[in-house]
């Protein structure tokens, strides 16, 4: 006799357990990669997050892709062999039943997107950690609308409420520059992050250590002894500006970084009022001190300032305000009725800063001002400028 | 709310659960097959372990047929563009739940109370049996050893 030809299709023998516990997710190729890759000793974990007013997402360790359901027209079957049925070792015997496990009518499709970190800073908003406050924060209270508003808001439920992936979660929480202070998050606040990067500047001078292999030891201990800097706070400033070598208890400073925080530490202050470019520069360079005002330069504050020029000063001037596009609206349609509020057009390396963070990559920006802006060419070149609006 | 998805192919360490038919593993895997029909199978009463037809793979042609009833249906094997993964949504055999439920409450933290549920990728499948044809009504054709039967399942109409 030869290979079994025909065999029987069969409803699940349990079919109330198993209708409705598969479903079909459509694999990208990197997921699928790393799910066929994996060894099964240690395999790749997914996590779907979402609110129920928040369209689900899939994380990876460092991905997210927005999840949408498909309707199929047709529908599919889920056949296996007998369920129930345990296989017998070395049972031979051709199997002549195959059965339907569920009938699915619907394809999740998952859709690369960035991680949406920006409902961190809605939930971490008056936990903000400050010169000074750290102690009172920390005083029980008595009241208790006060002790309900000082609920605990940490890493662990940030991890299970922030659609972002784990490697994205711990690089929105260092972007932010988001302290995790007894596990409890709490954003620093800016000035005081740039009081203690200066602090760090001047120490490296004072106590003549190389920058590159500082001893973290040492620095922590005359920041909390000389300016009452908390060692958790100073140690994880370190870790966000540059590379701890936890071995030799070394850190390798990020100059770029240092330099541009200090220089947001000015450039804040000139939101309404703009500053000057080379006063601005000049203040910059003094803040940094001698030993690194080479590397102070604006390109490091790109997606920060806008640039005007005061044409009625002789020779004309360049005035920088502050403009950050964090504080833009994360929504493609109103971040550009306020980047082109801010400014009627633009050239594409001017506002390409203040997209980084809303799309994937450059050819999602791209499409985004497809549909957003529409383009005017002059003699100076391609322009970005508001789409049309007719009124009536 | 979180919902974990682990991997849990068939592999060398898992148990090894009993492998289909090898002509219907040449249209998904070892384990697991996907069907697509134009329409859906309905089914009045209780359908478990009843039968719905004979799954046919021609040995030359590689040709699958489902024969329901007086019904013959034709399919094709496609290639799927892009690969698909089949969830099975964990602990499902009945009793497994509730259990883990309570183990969660007594625990006492939030947190394992927003973990429900957990699905686990038992498949990941690049092809498919599609029968996109319409039925053909097989008059006057012994459907063989099983056609005293009664057929349990009609092909429903498509929907709208």
């Amino acid at each position: 006799m030869g290979a079994i030809t025909e065999c029987e299709l069969r409803f699940s023998p349990s079919s109330s357990t198993d209708t409705g516990a598969f479903k079909l997710l459509e694999l990208p190729a990197d997921i699928c990669k790393l799910i066929e890759s994996s060894d099964t000793a240690n395999p790749p974990r997914f996590t779907i997050i979402g609110a129920t007013d928040e369209d689900a997402v899939l994380c990876t360790a460092d991905k997210t892709y927005t999840v949408r359901s498909v309707v199929l027209s047709n529908s599919v079957l889920v056949v296996t062999s007998n369920p129930i049925e345990e296989n017998v070792e070395g049972d031979d015997e051709p199997i002549q039943e195959v059965f339907i496990r569920d009938q699915l009518k619907e394809v999740i499709e998952l859709v690369p997107s960035v991680p949406r970190l920006h409902k961190l800073d809605s939930l971490l908003r008056g936990r903000e950690y400050d010169e000074g406050h750290e102690y009172e924060y920390m005083e029980t209270n008595s009241d208790d609308d006060v002790s309900e508003k000082r609920q605990k808001f940490t890493y662990e439920d940030a991890r299970s409420t922030i659609q972002a992936s784990d490697a994205e979660l711990d690089k929105g929480l260092r972007d932010r520059r988001i302290l995790i202070l007894d596990g409890e998050l709490r954003p620093i606040a800016r000035s005081h992050l740039t009081t203690i990067l200066e602090l760090i500047l001047t120490n490296l001078v004072s106590l003549s250590l190389p920058h590159t292999a500082a001893p973290i030891a040492t620095l922590v201990s005359a920041l909390e002894h000389e300016h009452d800097i908390r060692s958790a706070v100073s140690r994880q400033v370190f870790s966000w500006f540059g590379r701890v070598d936890e071995n030799r208890g070394t850190w390798d400073m990020d100059v770029d970084a240092v330099i541009r925080e200090v220089g947001l530490g000015i450039l804040r202050a000139y939101r309404n009022d703009p500053a000057h470019d080379k006063a601005f520069l000049a203040q910059w360079r003094k803040a940094v001190g001698d030993t690194f005002e080479d590397k102070v330069a604006l390109p490091l504050l790109s997606g920060n300032y806008l640039t005007s020029i005061d044409s009625l000063s002789e020779p004309p001037k360049t005035l920088l305000t502050y403009f950050p596009s964090s504080e833009l609206p994360v929504e493609p349609g109103a971040r550009f009725a306020e980047l082109f509020l801010a400014r009627p057009r633009w050239k594409i390396e001017e506002i390409a800063p203040f997209l980084a963070d809303i799309s994937v990559d450059a050819k999602e920006r791209d499409k985004l001002l497809l549909k957003h802006a529409r383009t005017v060419t002059d003699p100076e070149g391609i322009w970005y400028a508001a789409r049309a609006k007719y009124n009536g | 709310m979180l919902i974990d998805i682990n991997v849990n192919l068939p592999g060398p360490s898992s148990p090894k659960r009993r492998p289909l038919p090898p002509q219907i593993v040449q249209f998904g895997t070892e384990e697991l097959v996907l069907i697509e029909l134009q329409g859906a199978l309905e089914v009045d009463g209780n359908k478990d372990g009843q039968l719905v037809g004979k799954l046919r793979v021609d040995p030359n042609t590689k040709k699958p047929t489902i024969m329901i009833g007086h019904h013959l249906l034709e399919g094709k094997l496609v290639n799927l563009a892009k690969p698909l993964a089949v969830l099975h949504k964990h602990g499902s055999p009945p009793g497994t739940d509730d259990t883990a439920m309570e183990v969660e409450v007594e625990d006492g933290s939030p947190r394992p109370a927003a973990h429900a549920k957990s699905w686990d990728i038992v498949a990941v499948v690049k092809k498919k049996m599609v029968f996109a044809k319409r039925p053909l009504p097989v008059v006057g054709h012994s459907t063989g050893k099983g056609s005293s039967a009664v057929p349990l399942s009609r092909i429903g109409s498509k929907a709208g």
